[in-house]
């Protein structure tokens, strides 16, 4: 190593300590500016109240632009393959035929079983909710009508009247 | 200290060698971001509601029918869709390779035009129609000004 004059070995030591001494500074500013953007959009898309419904897996809702937000109410949901209440398969879509009767007899006994237990439950306090007979339906969007219809006259047979669609919120 | 040392020195300090103490702000956004994600939901859940009709509403409905509302029935067939409604001739809407949605929103719009009050459209889908479709009706006819819907079999 060539030195000239003015590199003497103490000036190399203090240049040196200077330089672990972290004089070197990180630039902050874009990662800045991508956490406050990401900041926003998350604090936009937040939502105190959590997700009420939780959607059925292997299920395509369809989508639409209503704005009514789900309460909390039991779910039938309807696969290609299943019908499940509350998450708990009850019927099998291919026990369904044309020429079977509208009501479907696994699905009203569970539905029975829900009044009932709802229905005690309302008995207990007034503070809680008893039977109201809503009910929520989360389809796949590539199911037949006649499927629905069964579902909708079962639902009506038990009590169930106010029936709500659920449906994906359409941009 | 002279006049010029004390320019040199505030122009140094507007020179931008002073940096921004960011320690804070990180820990912030450290915490949220991770927290908000978690928690962050990206799809929207939303109802459509429907009432099928009971007894006691049934009685109440009849009595209602008796003034001056309409009730147009909406026809979804495999290749078309026919809205009927009293005294007033729509042609059916043909299906080519999809539901023409714009021709049964202005036949709705020409219902509306000539009832205001009427609010009521009955749906009834051909039994192989896909939920899909139903539900793309019922949007239609809620933007339209029908919001209440039915569906009979």
């Amino acid at each position: 190593m060539i030195l000239n004059s003015e590199d003497s070995l103490i000036n190399i030591v203090n240049r040196n300590r200077r330089n672990r001494r972290g004089m070197a500074v990180l630039q902050l500013t874009s990662m800045i500016d991508m956490f406050t953007i990401l900041l926003v959009f998350l604090l936009k898309s937040f939502s105190a109240e959590g997700q009420i419904m939780t959607i059925t897996r292997d299920l395509r809702l369809p989508e639409s632009t209503s704005r009514d937000v789900p309460r909390s109410m039991s779910v039938i949901s309807v696969t290609s393959e299943w019908i499940l209440v509350d998450g708990r398969s009850v019927v099998n879509l291919s026990a369904i035929t044309t020429d079977s009767p509208l009501m479907i007899n696994g699905l009203k006994e569970e539905l029975e079983r829900l009044r009932l237990l709802s229905e005690q439950i309302g008995n207990l306090s007034t503070n809680l909710q008893g039977f109201r007979g809503s009910i929520a339906i989360q389809g796949d969007r590539d199911i037949p009508f006649d499927i629905l219809k069964r579902i909708m006259f079962t639902c009506g047979q038990v009590g169930y009247n106010n029936i709500n669609l659920a449906v994906l919120e359409k941009e | 200290m002279n006049l010029k040392d004390a320019v040199r020195h505030r122009l140094r300090g507007h020179a931008g060698n002073e940096d921004v103490n960011l320690t804070a702000v990180m820990n912030i956004f450290l915490i949220l971001i991770p927290f908000l994600l978690l928690t962050a939901s990206f799809v929207r859940l939303a109802v459509l509601e429907m009432t099928l009709p009971d007894l006691e509403r049934a009685g109440r409905q009849s009595s209602i029918l008796t003034g001056r509302v309409v009730v147009n029935v909406l026809f979804i067939r495999e290749n078309s869709i026919q809205l009927k409604s009293p005294e007033i001739s729509l042609a059916a809407v043909p299906k080519v390779a999809e539901y023409d949605w714009e021709a049964l929103r202005s036949q709705l719009e020409q219902v509306k035009f000539k009832y205001p009050e009427s609010m009521d459209v009955i749906i009834t889908p051909e039994s192989t129609i896909r939920y899909e479709i139903i539900i793309a009706v019922m949007d239609i006819c809620r933007d339209a000004g029908f919001p209440n819907l039915s569906i009979s079999g």
